[in-house]
């Protein structure tokens, strides 16, 4: 990645250049004549065989020349033909035109689509062509018209594959930036939610759009995100990853400062926190900034189920995480230097089973740890049918086996197992792969000095998340620095009724509900119908 | 001086820290035997006047840096002179806390590890997280503290519940009557551990309510002193006077002692946990003052390039500054006491406040 | 530019450093360590220490796989001599494979001629000083027999032997009150007090010593040579110089506050120890008073429990007959308390802390008798001794069987 960003540079003051003399030639040069328009399409788009170009006549007596220019597949075809050629083909009767005025007329009288607008530069033109829409171009006139006519397969909405929750809306964005913008647009009904698009990426022209909540968002972190993002010089962005790691407070740190989703009611929660999102075209995953360590380990679950539950389930998760990390290297400690913390039973127990290993407790925890990776990362790519057989076989057989030939000691393995399945519950991916890394860091601090290592990277660690900001806000909000009143939704999550502001620091608008939320329903007695016949012997 | 604004609450969070640092390592107040607790409780009132008296200098200059204002207060030559030897002064203390620290580890735990990379390593995190800057130990503090105490209300509630605690041995109280108490808490527990806090003068700046200053300070030092006394308690009825006072780390032999259920015994890395972060506070702090107060007196724009270079002075410094453990209690307890802690810790804040009362009482009667 | 150099050698610095570090200064690897569960100290004849060390076999102690637990003992036996405890620790090196462990070390038994000849003043400091070795450690005197033949036993059930003690010891404290589990702290806390005195359990080797060290010893259902807990040690100055067994033990136990269960038997209405008397909890307190320079000590106790066998037809309906019980079942205590009490005085030892409590309360009176207090003034010492018991329920039945068999056959 870094010789990435050094050719990025370099490139940079080369094409610039090019760039400006091109303009210059071809601002002017939008011919006047169809044909050599349209010679100039083809060549720019050194004629690929997916550009159809629509050759018809328009006006009174079909004096005018015209064509349609559009890539199949990423137009809908059907508003093609039944609004564009429809209406300029067969009900322009009423109209004379001629190269002044027809694209004018055509733009406000003729054509019946939603979108439209004049292209006069090859840039706005190819770029244009470029996402779908259709140009008309008429012979005379050197500027185009080019009409919205985005369209072509896109996946459907679907369940999300990664963030799965039991309760809760399951759709999922899809790679269409359109339908992800209007999925939370469809949960969020106030005209504050603004956006701001933009295109990245001077190869891929990538639509990247900022949304945010007015008057709920912070200002100064829009202008911040916005400024960043404009100074973005790359020539791809692929996937929002790339933005991610473009506009990131600090990129030496293996903890995530901007928070990913795939579902849009996250998304909308966080908005509606102050938070601001970023879309980007061509992926599912949605961009949150600023993020906080401990938004890694809510849920969107954790808000639908009551606050018992999800208080617990959280205290769980931080829980599991911190024992992902710290597990095999608490065993190798524990084994190598501090074996009077150890019950004396067990430790006979286990001194028996390391009898028959010839390595090293740390070599041989090094050594399930990296063949536990393997087994991930490979059962990532094996086809689904294939997969889980092989994850379980794998797992088991491989542990197993190795036990009995005497490679590992049991004791390991259980581990191995116990950390592994610990790491899966962090919700999110991302904060779960730095525990991956951190973990094989904990086992080098624990093998060189037990306990004393452990403590010595723990203490880096937590002063490293604590030296974080995430666009100016500290990572580590709201544990450190301790704001009380921010704390109710962090590892715990008081009742809704309580939780009346929203988090300090990120957003100055405080107020997220009114007193007297907390539900108060009149004594059960008094809502029962006491309609009660004579006889009736059971007394409510 | 940096960009960073700490809060009473880090500040409160770090007194605390640093109080109980390397006060629960070492025997406290021994002489005093089994009026120990007394002892520290004479000492903590006795430093709520200190503190009044730093507070009363903050107040005066709250903008400042003492070392800036030791200038402002005593002129040029002599003030630089005078925050030249509390720099020093903060570097010594660091390498003497640093070097507590590595002998209770090797002691214990690590037997066979040369001194030198026990102190290192810790020294290595230690420069790590100053070259961040006060905020990020101030948050780390945060974060830390509840670790801390949990391990202490932990590790209460074991040696309750072992039953080991016997109250019989605590008296006699006062066998010999008070004056020895008080001796002790007036030469020893004023100044180790809780006027060792005037290094908190130099965060005091930071403070984004200078409002609270003073609450906070006096609140640190009251709930310092209470887990210290609290601590004591129990050091001195589980293991008896004569243990306590035989033994170089007393809480060490307190925690060993507890035997709950067959399978929690033996917990002695949890005690090491604990005194780690204790000491990785107070050294950063002394650490940090150095840092800042030098920059400041030789006008050096960033900091953090200084942590290196003091870094391995503090560690350099702990591993010769005594040859042996034996050398570096009596120091610290007879030969630092007397040339070090009264006149840095006492005389010269009063001096100076005294000057700076005047120098004011001027300016204001001009205005 | 400068900067990046800067730090990219200080990382290589530090790489360099971790490179150097793993090879690991206090890294013990289990397979290492030979965990010595026990350890007896005894004299030789030329006036060194003789230390046994009893290590467990992990292989034959676990049960796993390996399953070879029938065909070697659990433990193994190792022995060293030297001048003093550490010496011969260390020399122990040359016979075995493996670093001695002490921090599972739960036992120290000690010879009863080393503790009668030297006393066990000086075996404490370096169990006192080391990091390794806990002062929750056990100690227990080997009654007239040596450590090592002690340690070398092998038991049934408990494969570590070391265990088998400890665990007699405790559960017999529980229940019978005869015997105490010490630990290194509490001895050492007793030793030093004015009188040196201390109490220290004893384990006696019951049976051919050659034969308990043998695995087919416990091939048999009732095993010939067996451990149990005999007796209590009395040291004064730190040397042994009596045993106590039955009611002057127990009656120690119990002024010491810490039995707690056991059966009195009571006499009732001629038939001797007719009543069974199962003592659930008690609580004694010991304080002490000075009038004109006298001392006078009371000993209070309290106790609550069940009634476990009656013998005598007799009706336990009756609160009448129930407050005389308590009654006769106080007075049998109090008996074996008085017992206790003369026996130390006659041995001269203030075992049950009277000087201590002395100290404590009144420290001015104590400095005056403090030279004398045990040749002169605690043999002669008063002590009043009041006991409460209660009996709070008789089991599942109320009246015995006898008084029903007598109601039938009348």
């Amino acid at each position: 990645m870094p010789s990435f960003f050094k050719n990025q540079k370099s490139k940079n003051k080369l094409q610039p250049q090019a760039d400006q003399t091109n303009n210059e030639q071809t601002v002017s040069s939008l011919k006047n004549l169809l044909s050599e328009n349209l010679t100039l399409i083809k060549e720019k788009t050194g004629n690929s065989s997916d550009i159809v170009i629509r050759h018809f006549k328009i006006s009174v007596n079909n004096s005018l020349a015209a064509a349609i220019v559009y890539i199949e597949g990423i137009v809908d075809n059907q508003a093609i033909q039944d609004y564009l050629l429809q209406s300029l083909m067969k009900d322009n009767q009423k109209n004379d035109l001629n190269d002044q005025n027809a694209l004018e007329l055509i733009s406000e009288d003729i054509v019946t689509m939603g979108n439209v607008s004049f292209a006069d530069n090859w840039n706005d033109l190819l770029s244009s062509l470029m996402s779908g829409d259709s140009l008309l171009i008429v012979d005379g006139i050197n500027r185009v018209l080019s009409v919205s006519t985005q369209g072509g397969e896109k996946r459907a909405i679907a369940e999300s594959t990664t963030q799965m929750v039991v309760r809760g809306p399951k759709g999922a964005f899809t790679e269409s930036i359109g339908t992800n913008l209007a999925m939370v647009r469809r949960i969020i009904k106030t005209p504050d939610l603004w956006l701001e698009s933009m295109k990245i990426g001077r190869v891929t022209k990538t639509d990247v759009t900022l949304m945010y909540i007015h008057g709920i968002a912070n200002d100064k972190v829009v202008k911040e995100i916005r400024k960043r993002l404009k100074n973005i010089d790359i020539d791809s962005i692929l996937e929002s990853g790339y933005v991610e790691q473009l506009i990131e407070d600090q990129t030496v740190t293996p903890f995530p400062t901007i928070y990913n989703t795939e579902r849009p009611d996250v998304v909308a929660g966080n908005l509606l926190e102050g938070r601001i999102a970023i879309f980007v075209d061509g992926t599912p995953f949605v961009l949150i900034a600023p993020a906080l360590f401990i938004q890694f380990f809510q849920s969107a679950e954790d808000y639908y189920a009551r606050f018992d539950i999800a208080t617990s389930i959280r205290l769980l998760r931080v829980f599991m995480f911190m024992i992902s990390l710290i597990a095999p290297a608490m065993y190798v400690a524990v084994t190598t230097f501090h074996q009077e913390m150890v019950p004396t039973t067990l430790i006979v127990a286990l001194a028996a089973q390391r009898e028959s290993v010839p390595f090293p407790a740390f070599v041989e925890a090094f050594f399930m740890e990296v063949t536990f990776e393997i087994l991930r990362e490979a059962g990532i790519r094996l086809p689904k049918a294939i997969g889980s057989a092989v994850s379980i076989v794998g797992a088991l057989v491989i542990g197993q086996a190795a036990v009995q030939a005497g490679i590992v000691s049991p004791a390991m393995v259980i581990i191995v197992s116990i950390t592994a399945i610990a790491s899966f519950a962090t919700p999110s991916f991302d904060m779960a792969i730095s525990a991956r890394l951190i973990r094989f860091l904990f086992i080098l601090g624990a093998a060189t000095f037990g306990f004393y290592g452990i403590i010595l990277i723990l203490l880096m660690g937590v002063g490293h998340l604590c030296s974080l900001r995430s666009f100016g806000v500290p990572y580590m909000t709201p544990l450190a620095p301790f704001i009380p009143v921010s704390n109710e939704d962090t590892l715990l999550r008081l009742p809704w009724w309580t939780m009346r502001r929203r988090p300090k620091l990120i957003s100055d608008n405080k107020v997220r509900q009114s007193k007297h939320q907390k539900p108060e329903p009149p004594s059960s007695r008094g809502m029962i119908n006491q309609e009660m016949e004579e006889d009736d012997q059971n007394e409510t | 001086m940096e960009k960073a604004k700490i809060s009473a609450t880090q500040l409160f969070i770090l007194m605390v820290l640093f109080e109980l640092g390397s006060a629960l390592l070492v025997p406290l107040a021994m002489g005093a035997k089994q009026d120990a607790w007394l002892a520290i409780l004479i000492g903590m009132l006795c430093s709520f006047f200190f503190f009044l008296i730093y507070h009363k200098l903050y107040s005066y200059y709250p903008d400042l840096l003492p070392t800036e204002y030791m200038q402002k207060i005593l002129g040029k030559v002599l003030g630089t002179l005078l925050a030249f030897i509390y720099i020093v002064y903060f570097l010594y203390d660091a390498s003497r806390v640093l070097r507590d620290f590595g002998e209770m580890l090797l002691t214990f735990a690590y037997p066979d590890t040369p001194l030198f990379i026990a102190n290192a390593l810790l020294m290595l995190v230690i420069i790590y997280i100053t070259r961040k800057g006060i905020e990020a130990i101030a948050r780390s503090g945060e974060l830390l503290f509840i670790f801390m105490y949990f391990l202490a209300i932990a590790g209460f509630i074991l040696i309750i519940s072992s039953g080991l605690i016997d109250f019989k041995n605590l008296q006699p109280v006062l066998k010999e009557g008070i004056l020895p108490v008080a001796k002790v808490a007036l030469t020893e527990t004023l100044y180790f551990p809780f006027t060792e806090a005037i290094v908190f003068t130099m965060l005091l700046p930071y403070l984004s309510n200078p409002k609270k200053a003073n609450v906070t300070m006096l609140c640190a030092t009251g709930l310092s002193g209470i887990n210290l006394i609290i601590t004591m308690i129990i050091n001195i009825s589980v293991l008896g006077v004569d243990l306590t006072t035989r033994s170089q780390f007393p809480l060490l032999s307190t925690v060993q002692t507890i035997q709950v259920a067959d399978f929690l015994e033996r917990l002695d890395v949890f005690f090491m946990f604990a005194m780690v972060i204790g000491i990785y506070f107070k050294v950063s702090i002394l650490f940090y003052a150095s840092i800042i107060s030098t920059a400041t007196l030789f006008k050096i724009k960033s900091p953090s390039r200084l942590a290196y270079p003091l870094g391995i002075i503090v560690l350099f410094l702990s591993i010769t500054i005594a040859s042996n453990f034996q050398e570096h209690l009596y120091e610290g307890l007879h030969v630092a006491r007397l040339l070090l802690h009264m006149p840095l810790f006492a005389v010269v804040p009063i001096l100076l406040l005294l000057i700076a009362f005047f120098k004011n009482r001027k300016r204001q009667q001009r205005q | 530019m400068i900067k990046m150099k800067r730090k990219s050698l200080f990382l290589l610095v530090m790489t360099i450093m971790m490179v150097l570090l793993t090879s690991c200064w206090s890294k013990k690897e289990l397979t290492d360590l030979s965990f010595v569960s026990a350890m007896g100290i005894d004299k030789t004849k030329d006036g060194r220490y003789e230390l046994t060390f009893q290590i467990i076999n992990p292989g034959n102690v676990a049960g796993l796989q390996g399953g070879g637990g029938t065909q070697s003992p659990p433990v193994t036996i190792y022995s060293a001599s030297g001048d003093n405890l550490v010496e011969a620790s260390r020399r122990a090196s040359a016979r075995i494979s493996r670093r001695l462990y002490y921090a599972h070390t739960n036992l120290v038994v000690i010879g009863e001629k080393l503790a009668r000849e030297e006393g066990i003043n000086i075996l404490i400091d370096s169990i006192d000083r080391d990091p390794e070795f806990r002062i929750t450690t056990s100690l227990v005197i080997a009654n007239q027999s040596s450590a090592a033949d002690l340690v070398k036993a092998l038991t049934p059930v408990d494969k570590i032997p070391a265990n088998k003690i400890m665990k007699t010891l405790e559960f017999t404290q529980r229940k019978w009150g005869e015997n105490l589990k010490v630990s290194f702290q509490e001895v050492m806390r007793s030793l030093e007090s004015p009188g040196g005195e201390a109490l220290v359990s004893g384990f006696r080797l019951v049976g051919n010593p050659q034969q308990a060290e043998k695995l087919d010893n416990l091939q048999q259902s009732a095993p010939e040579a067996t451990l149990r807990a005999s007796g209590i040690a009395v040291f004064k100055n730190g040397k042994l110089i009596d045993w106590l067994y039955n009611s002057p033990a127990r009656g120690s136990v119990w002024i010491l506050d810490k039995i707690q269960g056991t059966d009195i038997n009571v006499d009732w209405k001629g038939k001797k120890e007719a009543l069974a008397y199962q003592t659930v909890r008690q609580k004694t307190d010991v304080s002490i008073k000075v009038i004109k320079g006298k001392p006078y000590a009371s000993v209070h106790t309290r106790v609550e429990g069940d009634l476990g066998e009656v013998e005598v037809p007799v009706d336990t309906r009756q609160p009448a007959v129930i407050k005389k019980m308590e009654k006769a079942a106080g007075k049998e205590i109090k008996k074996e308390l008085q017992t206790a009490i003369k026996q130390a005085q006659t041995d001269k030892v203030d075992i049950f802390g009277f000087g201590e409590a002395l100290e404590r309360t009144r420290p001015n009176q104590w400095e005056k008798l403090k030279s004398e207090w045990d040749d002169v003034y605690f043999p002669k010492l008063d002590v009043d001794v009041t006991v409460e018991a209660y009996i709070r329920r008789t089991g599942l039945r109320n009246k015995s069987f006898l008084s029903s068999v007598k109601e039938k056959q009348h």
